[in-house]
């Protein structure tokens, strides 16, 4: 994953009243007047710089044909059924074993691999629940949520295997 | 905002009520019941005096009935719940808003008459209604100020407790500001975090509200104690982060060791920092069903709250203004999403346990406010009559149908004749008979102290048969209990976001 490098100030922000302060119509900038107590900025955080690594998938060489797992935080709050390695893509289904009621958030970051089991590029397979849209209300309880991610273009002619994490989950 | 308080008020505080004397500590269930012997007891409770403290326990996803279910089946009909004994009690109502929406009175406002967690949290956190899945900020995407923030910064000791992953949506509403409450880290990703619905673009990735939660709560020190799960949401960078703050940090983050309940006895330190599953706490009933686990070792509510209340009262807390803690009984909502009866049972009463620890520090310390309440009721929890049966298990619902009287007919008219239970549907008691068919609809039985020995769970013979309306959240109003100064102010109905009002007033932070 990629690290949260650049510093940033803390700022306690001025009071600008609190509850019944009057909504306006889009966000506020981060910097600008808000109410006294929230904490908005964190000395020492760098800003994402986009969509998660994996370190470990740099870490992990399958054999030719293989599909495997690479480590991951929650490796214990999941399983992946049937992943396989076929016709330029990998694919399976991540049956989450902790408490879940509701899918929130799950990315799946696969690593594509030559003859060698040289890393040569990454993909990913995203599911975002919008309970606001009432997402939650649709369909099957997402206990086993299905991927399928395709070998890159750029690394097509050449990968052989292919490996799989999971960066983000959430459920509840 | 202009919010409306609609409270019985001064006058109703006057009103003398009978509660229920309690033992101190623990309840005991069921054959040690609440004593019979009673007191009279102003609404207020023992403590007039100016607060100091204010303690806001809530069961995630506790409907009035979840109570009452809990009190019938620990305590029998005649009995009480911990919370249940406490001189104020009145109604929460806890709608959200759609995105984009203003609040209450604004032309703009748009109604979501059921919340979830995340909008619940900042309703009472912030004082302000917002979207589903939204924290810390209104429907627009605006920072707001939480309780604890405010209090935190004026000089009171703060504390955050939960059997939730810390970041989870209630815990995370006092101490996060986020467009998404699935942005829980440990890392930022743009579907998990933006929300361009609100914003209209994309935010810097710098900016509060999308900046994963866990690197906010170990980085803005908003809660000087800090226990309960989801260790995997946090690594090296945020332990250091939170060592550098002055945190003792139990167990460690980035070698992903989870705090233990020894070590937890053990802290003494004035901020602590511990998470005891790397995902949600174990819920009490394995906890019970395999002593000898390591997950049995795991604090219990009570044991949180316990020890959260020393740390905070004691050392600065003791010569400082006071304290703020919240706490969080989270797996009651989680076990009711999965329509598991036993498992939320002991959840309602393990949340009890941890009131009774509160509210045996309030009385002694006479200084403290005690509110507990629910952010939602969650899955339509029921007590149907002994042996009748649900919708679900139906094949057709209740007739309507009055032949000799047509006002008593409206539509559709049903024959009474089709309201028989569907063998397949309905294959026999959830928790006994039926226990083998992931198909079936039926209630689950508990015996109760009122049962002739011998009666087991499960049974047909069971008093108390439990049953769900969904696996989802309802938009029922919960119930408030409270005890201390300006207790009375939850007497009656009253708004999820008054509670922010009664919170930020007793403390003088508002």
């Amino acid at each position: 994953m990629k690290s949260l490098l650049a510093p940033t100030l803390l700022t306690v922000v001025l009071l600008a009243g609190c509850s019944g302060s009057p909504s306006t119509d889009g966000p506020e900038p981060a910097a600008t007047a808000r109410p006294a107590a929230a904490v908005t900025e964190f000395p020492g955080l760098a800003a994402a710089t986009g969509e998660p690594d994996v370190p470990s998938l740099a870490q992990v060489h399958p054999r030719p044909g293989q599909a495997i797992r690479a480590a991951g935080p929650f490796d214990d709050r999941f399983q992946i059924n049937g992943l396989a390695f076929t016709d330029g893509r990998v694919s399976g289904a991540v049956r989450i074993t902790s408490d879940v009621s509701t899918l929130l958030e799950l990315q799946v970051v696969a690593g594509f691999y030559d003859a060698d089991g040289k890393l040569l590029g990454t993909s990913r397979f995203e599911h975002h629940t919008d309970e606001s849209a009432g997402d939650t209300h649709t369909g099957a309880p997402s206990e086993s949520e299905p991927f399928s991610i395709a070998v890159p273009t750029e690394a097509a002619a050449k990968a052989v295997s292919a490996a799989v994490a999971v960066p983000i989950l959430v459920n509840e | 905002m202009k919010r409306t308080l609609s409270t019985i008020t001064s006058a109703c505080a006057a009103g003398a009520l009978v509660v229920s004397g309690l033992g101190s500590a623990m309840a005991t269930p069921a054959s040690a019941a609440p004593t019979a012997a009673t007191t009279t007891r102003s609404v207020a409770g023992a403590n007039n005096g100016q607060i100091r403290n204010v303690i806001y326990l809530l069961g995630d996803g506790m409907g009035r009935t979840h109570v009452t279910a809990g009190r019938e089946r620990f305590y029998g009909s005649n009995g009480k719940m911990v919370m249940e004994t406490m001189p104020a009690q009145g109604y929460v109502s806890t709608y959200a808003v759609e995105k984009k929406s203003g609040q209450p009175g604004q032309a703009d406002f748009r109604p979501n008459y059921v919340t979830d967690s995340a909008s619940a949290a900042t309703a009472w956190s912030s004082g302000v209604k917002t979207y589903n899945a939204a924290l810390g900020i209104d429907a627009k995407g605006t920072v707001v100020p939480t309780v604890m923030e405010m209090a935190k910064q004026a000089g009171y000791r703060t504390g955050n407790v939960s059997t939730a992953e810390i970041t989870d949506a209630t815990p995370a509403g006092q101490m996060s500001h986020a467009l998404a409450r699935g942005c829980q880290g440990p890392v930022y990703s743009d579907k998990s975090c933006q929300d361009t619905a609100v914003t209209g673009e994309k935010l810097p990735t710098s900016d509060v509200r999308v900046t994963p939660i866990a690197k906010q709560i170990a980085r803005n020190g908003t809660a000087d104690v800090i226990l309960g799960g989801g260790l995997s949401r946090f690594d090296s960078a945020d332990e250091q982060a939170l060592k550098d703050q002055g945190y003792d940090v139990l167990g460690s983050p980035a070698s992903q060791t989870v705090a233990t309940g020894a070590d937890l006895a053990a802290a003494q330190g004035d901020k602590v920092f511990a998470l005891f599953n790397k995902g949600n706490l174990t819920v009490e009933k394995s906890k019970q069903d395999a002593p000898a686990s390591t997950e049995a070792k795991e604090p219990t509510l009570a044991a949180m709250t316990q020890k959260s209340i020393q740390l905070l009262d004691s050392g600065a807390g003791k010569q400082g203004k006071g304290f703020y803690l919240q706490v969080e009984g989270a797996l009651i909502d989680k076990r009711s999403h999965a329509n598991d009866a036993a498992q939320t049972l002991e959840e309602i009463k393990a949340f009890d346990d941890a009131v009774a620890a509160a509210l045996d520090f309030a009385k002694k310390d006479g200084h403290t406010l005690v509110i507990v309440t629910a952010d939602h009721e969650c899955a339509g929890f029921n007590i149907i009559e002994k042996g009748s049966f649900t919708n679900a298990e139906a094949a057709n619902p209740p007739g309507n149908v009055d032949g000799s009287n047509t006002a008593n007919n409206s539509t559709p008219t049903r024959p009474y004749s089709a309201n028989t239970k569907d063998a397949t549907r309905s294959s026999g008691i959830v928790n006994g008979a039926g226990a083998g068919d992931p198909h079936n609809f039926a209630p689950a039985t508990f015996r109760t102290p009122d049962d002739a020995a011998g009666v087991k769970d499960g049974s047909p013979e069971a008093s108390l048969w439990l049953s769900y309306l969904s696996g989802n959240h309802t938009g029922a109003d919960v119930p408030v209990y409270a005890y201390g100064a300006g207790s009375e102010k939850m007497q009656g109905s009253v708004d999820n976001t008054d509670l922010f009002d009664i919170m930020t007033g007793a403390l003088r932070v508002s």
